[in-house]
């Protein structure tokens, strides 16, 4: 394509505007401390208009990278590196998060985002503590913009400008791909939101009372991306990489799954400080925690630290920059909670051993052992390559070992927790609401036990929790209804149903929650334990059953497409009549082969094929085929869309209690 | 005239017919050889990849390993003596699974070591929560007297 001069050097005026937005950045950062230092208070306001500067100028300049993508302008070395000009338009913008340079682009880009939202929100709601919050975000924007600017720069040029790019890695060129890094980056940063109100809360001794609203709101908010992030994320696995899995406890994987759940502790446990007014310190440290993990998750990913520790060591560059951010963060941030923590105190006491705010430590004891675990099997063959030089192995038959038995606590939790009142359980009550759930969750399991005989014992120990949570949750609810019921009446069942659920969204919203982890559950249960292969060579007409299912391969065909040379494979699911079409592709320019998975679904199960590689010559070619019938795979994405749902439920539900609040004292004077 | 139609009516039943045929075909079945290599590989790790076990690689180290497991289980070796082989050829960081001794112990212990030492500090945390008194609960306000008096009515 032929660019002209102006347009072709577009990708300089945002390459400037990224330089011009680490200046100011720079200021928001220093503003607050300018103000201080010099007696002028109106220093500090500088931060909101500030925050609007530097995201207006951080979206110039990735507008400008996405142009130079778009209009092929193979004289940036980054577009060079990660398009082609036949690469289709949809992956030519999300090529911009395909690389490294890209990523972390992408990354302060969504927490300009972040700060210009909160700049906007906090004018009205907590203008005086908003320059220090402004400031930490502006501090974690200088950090990432000297990374970008100094060491990892997607604006530079190339000479002489290739003829054309060397294409976006083939396995990137999938729709799962092109949300997956933004989700999850909007998750990681989303987590710098509560981190910068907890800096602030320490900093400016704030009132737990005034941040802790703030700070659950957004770590929910983090929460749900990151939820969303990492769904999407074993979704892209299940249908691209062709081996029938979804998730391989990968360093990568692992990365996003640490600040997953300690975020999910933290969430948990802030309701404890906001209706009981206690944990605050904990709860500071989680936030800090939380927002620590999503950094070394970015810095385990984007520092080639995984490939290998001695080629890290050989050419440190970025990786030795982001664990040096890191190390200031953490020391920074450790050190002003050490110092100021005990400002953030507990105002009150626990009235019970057995009580809702107990529940939630013993959740944060599950979920902070969980992380840590996974933190433990990520980091310690690197630790140890370092140290001693030895090399090991930590897969996922480690991780599954370890993890299966604490999920199985989480959800044992889960089954009693939400029946448990705060303050003081009466433990007579709680027996009696425990006995239908209970009983539900032992049917299942000795089901499960004879059903499926003979089985690892997580199957029957997983049924039976997953049934005994489901019965907690509806017998809950069916109470409330009833209750209601006899307070309204003559009220129709459905309008029963929906004001009971909508009359407390924050608790029902979080059993939506719920009700979607028990659906993932359920999926996981079935994929993991009653997932059935072979691998077979077929010939052209001949059958192959499997798990009462039986698969005609009915030839290949080959064809070019767009980027890619692909080889395409027929088979019939006879008993529905149903095509699947596994494909192999070539992509020439970066001589890769990747692998589509040809999938039927339904709800009960998929059947997943995979096409292998050819045997034999001429007309007497078979075809290795990998087949595999997932039990319940629906389930995890589907939990995944339900948890979604529900914490949208939960979130709407602030204004609307406050309202109701004030309705009510003014019926009842 | 009849008969050529008759003919062809047959002959296109018959070619109908042939397209069933696979159905009724003894379907294929997987070399239990196949199986066995691929449940070994499962527990190996393809040392040049990322994290990917044997089994699931597609990279040419991954398909002589496996060609490798082939024969020695033609050969008649069990299961053991194949990953032995590998474990001597690599070390441990062949296992996907990392060993319970040598340089995998920690990383055995540490988790119950964990679970048990957080589980028992939030224990005297809130033993120790529970037993200070919780400063006296404050007088309800005249607004919270009427809603609970406003309740109480509604309920009658």
């Amino acid at each position: 394509m032929f660019l002209s001069g102006f347009e072709f050097n577009l990708v300089e005026l945002g390459h400037f505007a990224a330089y011009l937005a680490f200046a100011v950045a720079l200021v928001m950062a220093l503003a607050p401390a300018a103000a201080h230092f010099f007696h002028r208070p109106e220093l500090a306001r500088v931060g909101v208009n500030a925050s609007i500067a530097v995201f207006v100028l951080t979206t110039l300049g990735g507008l400008a990278m996405i142009h130079a993508f778009v209009t092929d302008n193979f004289s940036v070395q980054y577009v060079a590196t990660n398009s082609n000009s036949k690469l289709p338009l949809f992956y030519k913008v999300s090529a911009l998060w395909g690389g490294h340079e890209g990523s972390l682009y992408l990354w302060v880009w969504v927490l300009t985002l972040y700060t210009v939202v909160v700049g906007l929100h906090g004018r009205k709601h907590y203008p005086d503590r908003l320059p220090t919050i402004l400031a930490v975000q502006g501090a974690l924007m200088v950090g990432f913009f000297g990374l970008i600017l100094f060491l990892s720069n997607p604006f530079l040029r190339l000479f002489p400008m290739p003829p054309d790019g060397r294409d976006l890695n083939p396995l990137l060129q999938d729709p799962g791909m092109v949300f997956h890094p933004p989700m999850l980056y909007l998750g990681y940063v989303g987590f710098s939101v509560p981190f910068a109100f907890a800096m602030a809360a320490l900093i400016t001794r704030w009132k737990s009372e005034y941040w802790i609203a703030h700070i659950r709101r957004w770590a929910l908010i983090a929460w749900g991306f990151l939820t969303t992030g990492i769904i999407l994320g074993g979704w892209w696995a299940y249908y691209e990489l062709g081996w029938g899995g979804y998730w391989a406890w990968d360093p990568v994987e692992n990365a996003s799954f640490m600040p997953w759940l300690v975020g999910t502790a933290l969430v948990h446990s802030i309701t404890v400080q906001e209706r009981r007014r206690m944990l605050h310190a904990w709860n500071i440290f989680l936030v800090i925690t939380a927002f620590s993990l999503s950094l070394l998750g970015t810095f385990l990913v984007r520092s080639g630290v995984l490939s290998s520790v001695h080629a890290f060591a050989v050419d440190p560059g970025r990786g030795a920059y982001i664990l040096a951010f890191m190390t200031v963060v953490l020391t920074v941030s450790f050190s002003i909670f050490l110092a100021r923590g005990r400002y953030q105190e507990a105002e009150e006491g626990m009235t019970s051993m057995l009580s809702r705010e107990s529940m939630f430590v013993w959740n944060n004891v599950v979920f902070t052992v969980a992380a840590a675990c996974v933190l433990l099997g990520t980091l310690y063959p690197l630790a140890l390559e370092a140290l001693s030089g030895d090399k090991i192995t930590v897969g996922a038959p480690y991780f599954n070992a370890v993890m299966v038995p604490i999920f199985l606590a989480a959800l044992l939790l889960m089954a009693v927790a939400p029946l448990v009142p705060w303050r003081k359980a009466n433990p007579e009550r709680l027996r009696s609401r425990l006995l239908v759930p209970v009983a539900l969750g032992l049917t299942a399991g000795v089901v499960m036990l004879v059903a499926a005989w003979p089985l690892h014992w997580t199957g029957p120990v997983a049924a039976a929790l997953i049934a005994f949570v489901s019965g907690t949750i509806f017998t809950d609810y069916a109470r409330a209804v009833r209750q209601r019921r006899v307070q309204h009446p003559g009220e129709l069942l459905p309008r029963s149903l929906a004001r009971t659920l909508l009359g407390n969204r924050r608790h029902y919203g979080g059993m939506i929650v719920h009700l979607g982890i028990i659906a993932i559950a359920i999926g996981l249960t079935g994929s993991g334990l009653f997932r059935l292969e072979k691998s077979v060579v077929m010939a052209p007409g001949e059958v192959v059953e499997i798990g009462g299912e039986r698969l005609r391969f009915d030839g290949v065909r080959s064809f070019q497409r767009d980027n890619y040379f692909t080889v395409q494979g027929q088979f019939t699911l006879l008993d529905r009549g149903v095509v699947v079409l596994p494909e192999r592709r070539r992509y020439p320019v970066q001589e890769m082969p990747t692998t589509e998975s040809g999938i039927h679904t339904t709800i009960w199960r998929d059947v997943y094929v995979v096409i292998a590689d050819p045997v034999g010559e001429g007309n007497q070619t078979k075809w290795g085929v990998h087949v595999y019938v997932n039990p319940l795979i629906q389930w995890i994405w589907g939990g995944g869309v339900i948890a979604l749902f529900g914490l949208g439920v939960t979130l709407t539900s602030r204004r609307r209690t406050a309202r109701d609040a004030v309705a009510a004292t003014a019926a009842a004077s | 005239m009849n008969k050529t139609w008759l003919r062809l009516a047959v002959c296109i039943c018959g070619l109908l017919l042939s397209f069933t045929l696979p159905v009724w075909a003894e379907p294929v079945q997987e070399d239990p050889l196949d199986r066995e290599v691929l449940e070994i590989a499962k527990d190996l790790r393809c040392t040049v990849c990322q994290n990917q076990p044997v089994a699931e690689s597609n990279a040419d180290l991954a398909k002589d390993m496996r060609q490798i497991i082939r024969e020695q289980l033609v050969a008649g070796k069990t299961r053991a003596e194949i990953v032995d082989y590998f474990v001597a050829r690599y070390g441990d960081y062949v296992l996907m699974k990392p060993p319970t001794e040598r340089a995998g112990l920690l990383l055995w212990i540490i988790p119950p070591l964990l679970l048990i030492t957080l589980a028992l500090l939030s224990w005297v945390f809130l033993r120790q929560r529970s037993r200070t008194s919780p400063p006296p609960a404050a007088a309800l306000s005249k607004q919270d007297q009427a809603r609970v008096r406003a309740a109480r009515q509604q309920q009658d």
